[in-house]
């Protein structure tokens, strides 16, 4: 059999948005076959597809030659797949050899947990990969995240794991913990284990992998053995020929910095950001994974504090203790996960959209004025065409871009100076997303300063005057005019420092 | 036990409760020479055996991250049935197992509301327990149960080498389920539920089984604390068992089981369950008021899970 | 079905009236004594004891993360006796002791919402605790020196003082009229009408959301334990003064009751969900049962029975509806 896994024409799709299209995918015993590409390029959704978190709509799965049926995360575990994540999921009060062993423990003929023979195998387990194994029985939340980490390769390898999926492992790890990794790695490779390692840090790929594909927009857009490709021909790959459409905007801008950002700091998540943004301005921020753009924006809300830098709004410094403070001052903040964050699902339309600007709806003794704040629903129902029965439907039942629509009036109705979107059309059908877009850009031309925070290329690549692109808390380049190309921003995010055109800021 | 890292963690916790008993007996034994004589520790120790029990079967559903309340009406219900059945002159035999049975149910309606019907503990078990009193009141007709056979009194109260038998039986129970929590799968699946119930899904744990079989195991041992009840005060009332439910939860937290689920030891259940009886018997010893008693033990609890809340978050950071 | 089942679920209040309607009409048909205005009004009196907790823990369990007051009860006594022991142990001005067991209350309230808020202690663990700490100090207060070590009731009152809890206006009690239906008014007006209600809402029904619209949450969730202090300590007043008597034992077992009446009325235990008239239904069904068991020769234990099947029952069917709706 040539191939341990082999996946064939996989279709799969969200609402109404297309994850993966007929994508193929192949791995042998063995190797180390890497798989890129930007967020969004449906590599987790490919990945949850194989480790039995998600089914395909469409498509065949081939393990072992034959064709199998992975429907659910023990399954996987079972017939021999083992995934180790970014955020390890672990019983911190108990022991490494327990989170190593449980659910298929060691038992002894009365039926105990041989204690023993389980600390055997996992010591012979260890120092076959070359690992310390002292701490045992230590309790897992004491172990640093990269020691949690090899445990659960440990644990993979007691499931007798031949296929290890690796998704974004070095993330949270130290150089010195990566290499130790990439040792392990190789052994396991050694060992004919057949390994799926995720990543955006393409140096790393280089450094690990035998083969590597390339995926964007749903696709596999290349598929090579890593000596047959050069780090600019994946780029180019994951970048793609964009079609980008244009927007027309008026282009008006401030003289005077709105928000001006010198030196913010918080670690692990951001260093040294510095920026301007004009009235008038769409700033976009690109980055993939782990990058700290949402920490940035939620800081700037006032939900963090930073350890240091400054941060001057409307021409006075400030510093944000609570969003009621933020908002006071004129920032709104679009989160990421609208579910969670930006609605209340079970609550009206109204509701969710006056629920941000209550204070100033209300008449004497605290009561709201009902009919302003039917009015100042409708009145954003109708510019943002939003869809839906009427006001006091509750939010759940609405389309995902109808949701959206909904937390961006919410945010609307406070009539910010500043808005700040977090991944404002993830999730969102076409026609919606180009809406809203539209939307954005009009907000613009009244004179809003608007940040967006996106993954998807295409659409920073049309929205914004300028872009600003982060890796792992740092930013690696601004963008403007000609140099705001799909390429230049792929190569800044995957962390290439890149000399920087346009104002970062004083 | 098997996790030394754990251990040395938990030790902590369980000497600071240790070391309380030991002080609380020093000071009481200095403010008043009742406390140390043989008949006021053999009472205590006596007290105790039904709330030490009830903690280990308490302390097994909290690690889980539930709580039962309803274990008050479970003993009383158990004490009724148990009652009925003795001045009936039935056999002591059939008498256990029917105080082990009636718990066992109860528990097991419990379990199966929580695990398959996605009801809250809190109301579950506060449901159960008014549920339970009404039925109490019923099959006692709304009078005492008294005259019970000496035979079976020597588990409430008899002794042997001069430690009464409950005590000698709650030993052996505890001692059984602490190798059964340190030792067995499933025992280890009740931390890991209480600990991570996504990572334990994914690992394959039968959450729901899981589930059912502490609330199960807490029902039984109430029934079985209904008979030493039984046993030792001799009546059975339609308020027996009523409170009960704060002590076994106060022993409980008070040893160092989370309140937040995943953690705790049974051992550290016992000292609980120590050092609330010395504190009770002090307090009337010294003549404070029974009526204190809330109070003490409502201020101990929060007092108790604060420091859990500030050590959670302590580790978190 | 399905379509029956949703519209249930959407219309609880709607559910609610039919049922009362028709406990009521098989109540009036079947048991003697029920359809008289003496014993009509006479039902509504205890309806507003229990009622006024039942409405304290829907403000608590709306605002969610675990909400729940299962000290109602105990504070209800604890008023009871400090009213009972002011005026008339020590012989202060009525007037004034009622407002200081009121103050009281509100006090006690404050302190569980300042535990819930602002330790992370779980809601049922801090009014757990509080639920026997205040049990326990009413029993302690109740003890009258002059008589030995016995928790025992007070029960010399002046006239007046009886007044709100035994007087009636054109045969409706004073209660009902003059306290209960202006505290439901004005709760109505608080949650349906008020930026209060809404914030309530906003932070039972998703609190992330709320703190990132910029709502104080535990501001709100402090207010809503306050106000279950305030309305329990209400309710212990008027009972002492319907029976004349402070009695430190008289609020046992009252938290499981207005609970199950929140739970009934449709009160989500998540938070978030619920509206005031539904509760108020819920207190008259509980109330209608009581009364026509009693009425019926039933022994009064099993009210509580009914009750637990009843809260059970109400929580789970309430599970069962969730599952079908999609979030």
């Amino acid at each position: 059999m040539e191939y341990i896994l082999e996946c064939r024409k996989i279709f799969k799709s969200f609402g109404g948005v297309q994850a993966l299209r007929g994508v193929d995918f192949t791995l042998r015993s063995g190797e180390v076959h890497a798989l890129v590409g930007e967020n969004g390029a449906g590599k987790s959704t490919l990945i949850k597809i194989i480790s039995g978190a998600l089914l395909p709509d469409r498509g065949d799965i081939f393990y072992m030659g034959q064709p199998v049926r992975i429907d659910s995360p023990r399954k996987a575990q079972e017939i021999g797949i083992s995934t180790v994540y970014q955020e390890p999921l672990v019983y911190s009060e108990l022991s490494v050899l327990e989170n190593i062993f449980l659910g298929r423990e060691i038992r002894t003929p009365w039926g105990n947990i041989d204690w023993k023979r389980e600390e055997e195998q996992a010591r012979s387990l260890f120092a076959s990969l070359g690992l310390p194994h002292h701490f045992l029985r230590e309790p897992m939340g004491e172990l640093s995240v990269g020691l949690q980490q090899l445990v659960l390769i440990a644990k993979a390898l007691v499931y007798e794991a031949k296929v290890i999926i690796f998704d974004e492992p070095t993330a949270i790890l130290t150089e010195h913990e990566t290499e130790r990794l990439f040792t392990i790695i190789r052994k396991l490779r050694d060992q004919g284990v057949g390994i799926i390692y995720i990543s955006h840090r393409l140096e790393e790929i280089f450094r690990i992998a035998d083969r590597v594909t390339v995926m964007r927009d749903g696709e596999v857009r290349g598929e090579f053995p890593i000596t047959a490709v050069d780090r600019a021909k994946i780029v180019e790959l994951m970048a793609g020929k964009l079609l980008v459409e244009e927007i027309a905007r008026r282009g008006v801008k401030g003289d005077h910095p709105l928000l001006s950002v010198q030196g913010l700091t918080r670690r692990p998540r951001f260093f040294d950001i510095s920026f301007d943004l004009f009235p008038g301005e769409i700033l976009g921020f690109f980055g993939l994974v782990g990058s700290g753009r949402t920490d940035v924006a939620q800081t700037i809300f006032g939900l963090f504090r930073p350890e240091s830098g400054k941060v001057f709004f409307d021409g006075r410094e400030v510093s944000f203790g609570s969003p009621e403070e933020a908002m006071q001052a004129g920032i709104a903040y679009l989160p990421e996960d609208r579910k969670v964050q930006g609605l209340f699902p079970i609550q009206s339309v109204a509701y969710n959209i006056s629920v941000a600007i209550l204070r100033e709806l209300v008449r004497r003794l605290g009561i709201v004025d009902v009919r302003k704040e039917r009015d100042i629903a409708e009145k954003h129902i109708r510019e943002l065409n939003i869809k839906t029965p009427n006001l006091k439907t509750r939010v759940y039942s609405l389309s995902g871009g109808n949701q959206q629509k909904v937390v961006l009036a919410k945010w609307l109705s406070v009539t910010p100076k500043l808005l700040i979107l977090d991944e404002p059309t993830r999730g969102i059908d076409v026609a919606s997303k180009s809406e809203i877009h539209n939307l954005i850009a009009h907000l613009a031309d009244q004179g809003l300063a608007i940040m967006v925070i996106s993954s998807e290329l295409p659409e920073i690549l049309k929205m914004s005057d300028r872009v600003i692109v982060m890796h792992e808390g740092r930013i690696t380049g601004v963008f403007e005019g000609p140099e705001k190309t799909a390429e230049n921003i792929i190569r800044a995010a995957t962390g290439e420092r890149m000399a920087v055109t346009g104002g970062v800021g004083v | 036990m098997t996790n030394t890292g754990f251990r040395k963690v938990l030790r902590r916790r369980e000497f600071t409760v240790l070391g309380l008993i030991v002080l609380l007996v020093v000071l009481f034994s200095l403010t008043t020479e009742r406390f140390m004589s043989v008949s006021n520790l053999s009472n205590l120790l006596l007290q105790l055996a039904g709330t030490a029990i009830s903690a280990i079967g308490m302390t097994m559903v909290i690690i889980t991250g539930g709580i039962d309340v309803s274990v008050g009406s479970t003993l009383g219900m158990a004490s009724v049935v148990a009652g009925k059945l003795l001045v009936g002159g039935y056999s002591p035999f059939l008498v256990l197992l029917s105080a082990l049975g009636t718990g066992l149910v109860i528990g097991l309606f419990n379990g199966t509301l929580i695990a398959f019907g996605n009801v809250p503990p809190i109301i579950v078990t506060l449901g159960m327990m008014s549920i339970l009193r009404s039925l109490m009141y019923q099959l006692l007709g709304g009078r005492w149960i008294s005259g019970i056979p000496p035979a079976i009194r020597v588990i409430g109260l008899g002794k042997w080498l001069g430690v009464p038998i409950s005590m000698w039986i709650t030993v052996v129970l505890i001692a059984f389920f602490t190798y059964f929590l340190s030792s067995r799968p499933l025992g280890r699946a009740i931390y890991a539920v209480g600990n991570n119930p996504e990572a334990a899904r994914v690992s394959g744990i039968d959450l729901r089984r899981t589930t059912l079989f502490v609330y199960a195991i807490l029902g039984a041992l109430a029934g079985f604390a209904g008979l030493v009840y039984v046993a030792r005060t001799g009546i059975v009332q339609t308020n027996t068992g009523s409170g009960f439910e704060l002590e076994v939860i106060a022993a409980v937290v008070l040893g160092g089981t989370s309140i937040l689920g995943g953690r705790g030891t049974i051992i550290g259940s016992l000292l609980g369950a120590f050092l609330v009886g010395i504190i009770k018997n002090g307090m009337v010893l010294l003549n404070v008021p029974a009526l204190s008693e809330g109070l003490v033990v409502g201020v101990l609890i929060i007092l108790s899970v604060m420091i859990d809340v500030i050590r959670a978050r302590g580790e978190r950071s | 079905m399905k379509r029956v089942l949703d519209y249930i679920v959407e219309n609880r209040v709607l559910f609610l009236l039919v049922l009362f309607v028709a406990l009521f009409v098989v109540f009036a048909v079947s048991v003697p004594g029920f359809f008289t205005f003496y014993n009509l009004t006479n039902m509504t009196q205890y309806g507003v004891e229990l009622g006024l907790l039942a409405l304290a823990e829907m403000l608590v369990i709306l605002s969610g993360g675990g909400g729940i007051d299962l000290s109602v009860g105990s504070m209800l006594t604890i008023v009871a006796m400090i009213i009972g022991v002011l005026i008339g142990r020590v012989g202060l001005n009525p007037s004034l002791s009622i407002l200081l067991g009121l103050f009281a209350g509100a006090g006690m309230g404050y302190l569980n919402g300042v535990l819930v808020s602002y330790t992370g202690i779980l809601p049922f663990i801090v009014t757990l605790a509080s639920l026997y700490i205040y049990k326990s100090l009413a029993l302690i207060i109740a003890v009258d020196p002059r008589f030995g070590p016995n928790p025992m009731p007070v029960s010399n009152f002046p006239e007046s003082f009886y007044f709100v809890g035994q007087y009636r206006i054109a045969g409706i009690p004073f209660q009902v009229l003059c306290i209960f239906i202006p505290v439901i008014l004005l709760l109505w007006l608080l949650l349906e009408k008020s930026i209060f209600g809404r914030y309530l809402y906003g932070v039972g029904s998703n609190e992330k959301a709320a703190l990132f619209s910029g709502i104080n949450v535990c501001r709100v969730r402090v207010t809503v334990y306050t106000l279950s202090g305030i309305l329990s300590a209400l309710s212990g007043w008027i009972i002492t003064s319907r029976i004349a008597s402070a009695r430190p034992d008289i609020g046992t077992g009252y938290e499981l009751q207005a609970i199950t009446i929140a739970v009934l009325g449709g009160v989500s235990i998540k938070g978030g969900e619920g509206s005031i008239g539904g509760v108020v239904l819920g207190i008259a069904i509980i109330t209608l049962l009581y009364n026509g068991m009693q009425l019926a020769g039933i022994h009064q234990i099993w009210q509580l029975g009914s009750l637990g099947v009843v809260l059970v029952g109400s929580v789970l069917l309430n599970q069962v509806l969730l599952a079908r709706r999609k979030i």
